[in-house]
């Protein structure tokens, strides 16, 4: 049988990680904008002032530019399931497939049909229809949104189904197990709202921008003020939601929590008191599992995460020399389940069903075995093989400590901000400090970095499995030649490079151009009445 | 008929409606996008061909999307195998299908002529190369494809992607289906356009339909003499879906044709589809866009239902591991996710269908060179 | 007639309202809080707009 080369696994997973977030540049914007969008277009049909219109119309043009590339690269995210994670798709896409399937039925249609119509139909649908069309596409794009992160809740957490030995895959049996998943829920509104704070900021910060230079003021004082207070809600809401997320990964993700928080021993390791600290800043070590240059707040880890003061939380040592039984047992399943696939023997199936809890553990370890071949693993060879894959059961602890450290000072930085910018719009004293709005202006794409973050930390911080548990990502990918992963990686390299050439191009040059003043021959001069029928 | 067995055919034939949706609806997008350098021949004209299916390219593009979501969901193992087989060509396509959502918003956002002139070869790629390669599929897989299964349902390649793109009959193919959405983009343009792209569309829409036309027929003479495959023992559709363990399959010189010897009803299919496109070409030619565009979808429908026929249950099979080749009996999923599958189906494709076409609606009429240079929102 | 269309239809939408908040939040605490979160975000924001145009309805010239 051929081998998975490593190398081809690493290029798949390099390509898969700059592509999402590459797609992640645009898609937070796209979710937050549709709905100040909306809002916008809310007050221009109660109260009919042209002025709400045109900011509309003038948001929606930078957000057009934003959202073609957006959708555009999501097409990736689909195609590279089949073809760079074969395996993984073969494995759970009984249940992984059918929220994407779901997601094109009932949201990705609905976003981009009703979007043509948002751009196109002005001039041709009444008022409120209009509006209707507005709403329906950002509602669209956020239960878009939804699905797929219910798919990667599945992920993180797998629930909703179990495996089936005469199929050799994950097959679904519980759909509201699935889709209330609480890691999905928690997700999809922490991932949601975090896009309206990135579509608060980009609005508030361009209009900071116009306010800074006098131009366009009408458009640009009402647009800060609509962003200000969409924003300073949003953010508040992102770091509750942060919260829940960490607490729910500490229920079922013990190596991730540990990960992001640098924790190598217990944290009631040195008595029985759980005393362990939030850490600051530290410089953590792998290969030594542990941390240098420590500084953290003591007694906090605790209720921070676990919301309680007496909990243990298991670190990262002790949770890899966990792991050594459970490679050892699902060694024994997955020899047994291989044995049962050659010919249906009872015998192995109920070896099978006795270890089948740690099957995923026992991939772990194929990758060590000689030719990647289980039924080659020997009592003399065994330990050395648990021993390199109980390395690999916990995930690269700089990178998700980090990315999680920077995610939340971002996330705090906004609260901050947006709680200032609201404060001095509502008095309307924005001019008096230009500080202020120059900050906004140069914090526009911090939101985007915080959102990449945030899906490092979630991403890497799963590691080493694709589903979590079940399935490593190690074993879940294509078993294709390296010279497949350099054409597609240089095609993605130049491709995407000239695209974010042309997007910032493009975006520049018509934020800095400002709203422009209508045609002499564009239609609707007479505001029509609410309910007015479309003009042919 | 078990459940589970009348869940598998279901969506068997969903996938064709999907696959049919996706070729008449993108297909046109696509057609207009490689027509574009040839029926407008200065900007403002070209700005008109873009803007007659602006308002709709996107939703029209999910049904491609929503092809590969229902393929993942309902042939999960088929979704692997078959993108992982076809590698460089289908990241060819996903290059293809990204650069043309970009070329829409983009082309039109600067007036300069390198821009603009850049972003038509944009089209005209991304217009071309991907209908091509989706003919082309069609011919590769009914002509088998070099995999096998490892124990635990990894796949292994046992041929190089060369020798699925060089052969004559997936080429044809290619060529079809590129021919098809020509008519179908030329038709559009016709419907929505003025003189003088109405004219250049009609030729070319008449020409998509005759040239996709006589190499549908040329490939279904072809057909018979094409190595098929069929089962050598006895098959059991309710069995659990997995490709590892099951009946043997061997490759037999026409065996494409055998469905149509034992239910002749099925000629149906390949009489639908020489009728669109004839049909449609005809319709051009007497100035009838309305009805030649719908004539040229029946011709697609035809097209996708004859091939979907002829292999029935195959839908992928090995050529060296033929006993492992993927049917709608072992690459399909679990009954519970097929019938969850479908209720959303059921509840959603007639909510799709009624916006879509009240998008159409709320869209019609001519578009004219005055109004694209006036709307700051045209592309 | 026209009336009683109008409240038979604001009738159904109030009764779906209660039903999708009902299953929301027995199965989906957070789907319900982004619902109604989402409807507060975007009102509040509507209302913040119109208070400026109340702010400055007297022609005050500082934004």
């Amino acid at each position: 049988m051929p081998l998975i080369d490593p190398s081809v696994v690493d290029l798949s997973r390099l390509q898969f990680a700059l592509t999402a977030l590459y797609h992640f540049l645009f898609v937070p914007l796209t979710l937050g904008m549709t709905f100040l969008l909306a809002a916008m277009e809310t007050v221009y049909v109660i109260t009919g002032k042209q002025i709400y219109k045109d900011m509309t119309q003038f948001w929606g043009k930078l957000f057009a530019i934003n959202f073609a590339i957006g959708v555009a690269t999501g097409l990736t995210m689909e195609f590279e399931f089949g073809t760079n994670w074969s395996m993984y798709s073969h494995f759970v896409g009984d249940v992984f497939g059918t929220p994407l399937a779901i997601e094109g039925l009932m949201a990705f249609f609905m976003e981009s049909t009703f979007i043509g119509l948002m751009f196109f139909g002005w001039d041709r649908l009444s008022r409120p229809g209009h509006l209707a069309v507005t709403y329906l596409t950002a509602l669209g794009s956020n239960l878009s949104a939804l699905w797929i992160l219910v798919a990667n809740g599945f992920m993180q957490n797998p629930q909703g189904a179990s495996f089936n030995p005469d199929t050799m895959r994950m097959e679904f049996n519980s759909f509201l197990k699935l889709v209330f998943s609480e890691d999905a829920q928690a997700k999809f509104v922490h991932t949601s709202i975090a896009g309206f704070v990135t579509g608060a900021l980009f609005v508030m910060g361009i209009s900071a921008f116009y306010i800074l230079r006098k131009q366009h003021r009408e458009l640009a004082a009402r647009s800060f003020r609509m962003a200000a207070l969409f924003g300073i809600i949003s953010s508040l809401a992102v770091v509750t939601l942060g919260d829940a997320l960490g607490r729910l990964d500490y229920l079922v993700q013990p190596t991730k929590i540990a990960a992001i928080e640098g924790l190598w021993q217990d944290s009631a390791a040195n008595g029985s008191a759980a005393s362990a600290p939030w850490l600051l800043f530290a410089l953590p070590d792998q290969a030594k599992q542990t941390n240098y240059a420590e500084i953290g707040v003591p007694y906090v880890l605790d209720p921070l995460i676990a919301h309680s003061f007496n909990t243990n939380i298991p670190g990262l040592i002790s949770l890899e020399q966990q792991a050594g039984p459970r490679i050892a047992k699902g060694i024994v399943a997955l020899n047994a389940l291989q044995a049962y696939g050659k010919d249906h023997d009872a015998a192995a199936l109920a070896t099978f069903k006795a270890n089948e809890s740690d099957m995923g553990y026992g991939f772990l370890a194929q990758r060590y075995a000689p030719n990647q071949d289980l039924n080659l693993i020997t009592p003399a060879n065994q330990g050395a093989i648990i021993a390199q894959a109980e390395k690999d059961t916990i995930p690269n602890v700089p990178v998700t400590f980090w990315s999680f450290r920077i995610m939340m000072a971002l996330g705090f930085f906004f609260v901050g901000l947006f709680a200032f910018a609201a404060f001095y719009s509502l008095k309307n004293q924005l001019e008096r400090h230009p500080l202020l709005l120059k900050l906004c202006v140069w914090s526009i794409p911090l939101p985007i970095l915080a959102c990449e973050f945030g899906w490092i930390t979630a991403e890497a911080g799963r590691q080493p499995w694709s589903v979590y548990g079940y399935l490593p990502t190690f074993q879940a990918a294509s078993s294709h030649g390296l010279g497949y992963m350099v054409f597609s990686l240089i095609g993605f390299a130049l491709l995407y490079s000239a695209f974010i050439a042309a997007e910032l191009y493009l975006m520049f040059k018509f934020a800095r151009l400002g709203p422009q003043p209508h045609h002499a021959a564009a239609p609707e001069a007479t505001p029509a009445p609410m309910f007015a029928t479309p003009a042919e | 008929m078990e459940l589970y067995v009348v869940l598998k055919v279901i969506w068997a034939v969903l996938l064709g409606v999907l696959l049919s949706g996706l070729a008449v609806m993108v297909g046109m997008d696509m057609g207009v996008g490689s027509l574009l350098r040839f029926v407008g021949r200065n900007d403002v004209e070209r700005r008109v061909a873009l803007n007659i299916i602006g308002p709709h390219w996107d939703g029209n593009q999910v049904w491609f999307i929503l092809g590969g979501g229902a393929i993942f969901a309902a042939f999960p193992t088929l979704y692997a195998t078959s993108f992982s087989v076809f590698y460089v060509v289908m990241i060819l396509l996903l290059f293809s299908m990204i650069m043309r959502p970009v070329a829409f918003e983009y082309r039109s956002k600067v007036d300069a002529g390198k821009w603009r002139g850049t972003w038509d070869w944009a089209f005209l790629i991304s217009g071309a190369v991907p209908m091509i390669v989706y003919g082309a599929a069609f011919g590769n897989v009914m002509q088998g494809v070099g995999y096998h299964y490892g124990w635990d349902g990894q796949y292994y390649q046992d041929e190089s992607f060369i020798w699925y793109l060089l052969n004559p009959f997936a080429l044809m193919c290619g060529v079809m289906s590129l021919a098809l959405s020509i008519q179908q983009g030329g038709t559009m343009l016709m419907l929505r356009g003025e003189q003088p792209i109405y004219g250049r569309a009609r030729k070319a829409a008449i020409g998509g339909g005759l040239v996709g036309g006589i190499l549908f027929l040329a490939g279904g003479l072809w057909l018979g003499h094409l190595t098929g495959f069929a089962y050598t023992s006895a098959v059991d559709p309710n069995a659990a879906a997995t490709p590892l363990t099951g009946p043997s399959v061997a490759p037999v010189v026409g065996a494409w044709m055998h469905n149509y010897a034992s239910y002749p009803l099925l000629w149906v299919l390949p009489a639908l589809g020489l009728v669109g496109m004839f049909g449609a070409a005809l319709l051009n030619l007497a100035g009838k866009p309305v009805l030649a565009w719908w004539l040229g979808a029946i011709g697609w429908i035809g097209a996708i239902f004859t091939t979907g026929a002829s292999m029935f249950p195959f839908l992928m099979p090995s050529t060296t591991n033929p006993s492992q080749s993927l049917t709608v009996w072992n690459a399909s999923g679990s009954e519970y996710n097929l019938g969850w599958m479908l209720f959303f189906a059921l509840v959603f494709t007639p909510i799709i269908i009624c916006y879509t076409s009240w998008c159409f609606y709320v869209m019609r009429g001519k578009v004219k060179a005055s109004a694209v240079a006036h709307d700051e929102h045209s592309y | 007639m026209g009336k009683l269309f109008t409240f038979v239809g604001l009738g159904v939408v109030l009764a779906l309202a209660l039903l999708l908040a009902v299953v929301a939040g027995d199965y989906g605490p957070w789907y319900f809080a982004w619902i109604v979160g989402t409807v507060m975000i975007v009102l509040i924001a509507g209302c913040g707009a119109v208070m400026y145009d109340a702010q400055h309805e007297n022609g005050t010239g500082e934004i």
